[in-house]
């Protein structure tokens, strides 16, 4: 057994043969297809950027928001716990 | 293939650029060298075609980004056309088929002293069976498509140099084994 297989052809395929096959047409529909395709992917691909964009400002606005609220609750605990209140 | 076909190449793509439709005087210029082209490495006239349209497409959908590098634009189609083949066989990982037509191995081999028997083109295939892919499309691309070693090398993505080793190389071993002088060795 050999790596490649080859094989002997005695006969020329002929032209009115290969007729069948040429059709310039479909190539030109199955390119403009693609190209819709392309652009949908690429719109869909666009929302999916910006979705992203939006999703991460709104969790580090909220990440900042808690932040600022565990700061606030530090300090008022510590501004009740240094107020000594006259007894 | 002259200047003057070269600059009439490249004003059709350019035009096919933003209108595809311009496209179609190439496709008819090729369309049978690409299709004969695939037809001998699958040995398969359906798939043939459809590898050629698959072929097609591609040359339309990626023909903006085509520039000229020094060789013609045909050898462009020919390494979309071999990357489409390399696909299918990496699919259906079967076993690369090289379909030769008789005459032309008649053609390929130039018998000086002694007729070309049967037998002795069985030991021919016998022998391409065993060389490396590499080398067999090389071979393939120098004898039958007759491109040079600079658009060889464009659609393998090997160097000038490295498809000039591998035709001598297979060349020298055809030499050796059947005592044959061969066309086109220069």
């Amino acid at each position: 057994m050999g790596r490649n297989e080859i094989r002997l052809r005695r006969q020329r395929m002929t032209a009115r043969g290969i007729e069948r096959y040429r059709n310039y047409n479909s190539v030109l529909k199955r390119h403009e297809e693609n190209r819709r395709i392309k652009k949908v992917i690429r719109v869909f691909g666009f929302f999916v950027v910006i979705l992203v964009v939006i999703m991460i400002i709104i969790f580090l606005s909220r990440w900042e928001e808690r932040a600022q609220e565990k700061k606030t609750t530090t300090t008022s605990v510590m501004v009740e716990k240094n107020h000594h209140p006259i007894l | 293939m002259s200047e003057e076909e070269i600059r009439q190449e490249e004003a059709i793509i350019a035009k096919a650029k933003s209108n595809p439709a311009a496209f179609s005087t190439l496709y008819e210029k090729y369309f049978d060298r690409i299709f004969y082209y695939l037809y001998r490495q699958t040995d398969n006239e359906e798939l043939a075609g459809d590898l050629c349209s698959q072929t097609f497409v591609n040359v339309l959908n990626n023909i903006k980004k085509y520039e000229f590098r020094g060789v013609p634009f045909s050898a462009w189609l020919y390494k979309i056309a071999s990357n489409e083949v390399r696909k299918h066989y990496r699919k259906f990982k079967g076993k690369k088929v090289f379909s030769i037509e008789e005459v032309r191995i008649k053609e390929l081999v130039e018998q000086s002293e002694e007729t070309w028997s049967e037998d002795e083109i069985n030991k021919l295939i016998d022998f391409m069976k065993d060389l490396p892919e590499e080398m067999l499309h090389v071979l393939e691309l120098r004898f039958y498509e007759e491109r040079d070693f600079k658009e060889i090398a464009y659609i393998l993505d090997i160097t000038e140099s490295g498809a000039k080793m591998r035709t001598y190389r297979a060349l020298d071993k055809l030499r050796k084994k059947f005592k044959i002088k061969i066309k086109y060795d220069g």
